[in-house]
């Protein structure tokens, strides 16, 4: 288990391009292998707005931690932080080579592009999950619509977008309101 | 040495009181290294930071990296990426074995449910703001939608998207380039 957990995140730090909210669909697509769920998944990224650091490497620690425990979270933190490594270091003997390069920009602009993609899909998959009830798109038969919860999605994106209220704030608040919610 | 114990102090400062991404580090490791120590130079490290973004990776980690190499050597390279690493590692171990003590029923999944709620949202507003900054040629909104039609309908993996697409780019830059 901890030799696939670090192999898993060897892929993810590999073809992690573009940050860590690209990388977050990778982990989502991966990590549902080792069967976490939508809602585990929609509450690492609640974890990641809580927690300090680099979201990549609060992801692979959550994920590690959950299916290997310890030694879990450290072979994914390790994992996922071994191109960084290797990278820097094969950059500072061929400096200059890889600086400026078309290919690599144009490969990078594209894959920004399909990050967006990507984000918006696994948006979309926990919006279905939380508001509907629903394990996918083709799950429409089964879906059981929660307003609360979307309503506070919407509240949500307008005062992070719009009033540019703190995520941390929105986090714990809307925890409360939920919490809330359950007694009346 | 005690370069090596700077770095490490720095970064690990940075990565305890940052949130929501590594490139929130930048204005504290700018104040610290380049205005209080002048061990670099601002231009250096934000010609790191944005080198950092063009390899898959951590950003914030390779960022470290480059700048603790940059100072001092192979040991600064490795303190300063401890330093990034340590802080998220750590509090993310405690966060996540706290988060499965929790039960998941009652009021508390309730809270949870209204917490997952708020994650979609940031995750439509991070795509939304990508989006507003990147998505200027048309055929870069094509790649999008490709990637997010597939994956929704999950006919294609996301590794495999991601590869296609940085091939669509050079493809795309190379019949330019002979134009």
């Amino acid at each position: 288990m901890i030799l696939q957990i670090f192999s898993t995140f060897l892929k993810i730090g590999f073809l992690g391009f573009g940050g860590g909210y690209a990388m977050l669909s990778l982990i989502f697509e991966e990590a549902s292998k080792f069967g976490m769920t939508v809602s585990q998944f929609a509450d690492l990224n609640a974890l990641d707005v809580l927690i300090p650091g680099p979201i990549a490497i609060n992801s692979a620690t959550y994920v590690g931690q959950i299916y290997g425990g310890f030694w879990g979270a450290l072979a994914s933190t390790f994992a996922v932080s071994m191109p960084s490594l290797i990278f820097v270091l094969a950059f500072m003997q061929y400096e200059g080579r890889i600086n400026n390069n078309g290919y690599l920009k144009a490969a990078l602009t594209s894959v920004k592009a399909a990050s967006v993609g990507l984000i918006f899909a696994v948006a979309l998959s926990i919006m279905l999950s939380t508001t509907f009830d629903m394990a996918n798109l083709f799950d429409w038969q089964n879906h059981r619509f929660d307003f609360l919860s979307l309503a506070i999605l919407i509240a949500a994106f307008v005062l992070h977008m719009r009033c540019n209220i703190n995520p941390i704030a929105l986090t714990l608040l809307a925890g409360i309101i939920g919490w809330l919610c359950y007694f009346i | 040495m005690k370069k090596n114990l700077i770095l490490l102090k720095v970064y690990l400062l940075a990565g305890a009181f940052t949130f929501s991404g590594g490139m929130a580090m930048l204005p504290v490791i700018e104040r610290e290294l380049c205005e209080k120590r002048s061990l670099i130079d601002k231009e250096s490290l934000y010609e790191y930071a944005a080198l950092s973004q063009t390899f898959p990776g951590v950003i914030a980690l390779t960022n470290a990296c480059f700048v603790g190499k940059k100072i001092n050597g192979a040991g600064g390279m490795f303190f300063a990426g401890a330093g990034a690493i340590l802080p998220a590692y750590i509090l993310m171990s405690i966060a996540t074995l706290l988060y499965q003590l929790l039960p998941q029923q009652g009021p508390m999944l309730s809270a949870l449910v209204a917490v997952r709620a708020t994650s979609a949202a940031f995750l439509f507003a991070v795509a939304y703001t990508i989006a507003k900054y990147n998505l200027k040629a048309k055929v870069n909104i094509i790649i999008a939608l490709i990637c997010f039609i597939f994956t929704l309908l999950n006919l294609i993996g996301a590794p495999v998207l991601i590869l296609l697409s940085a091939l669509a780019g050079v493809l795309i830059y190379t019949g330019k380039d002979k134009k």
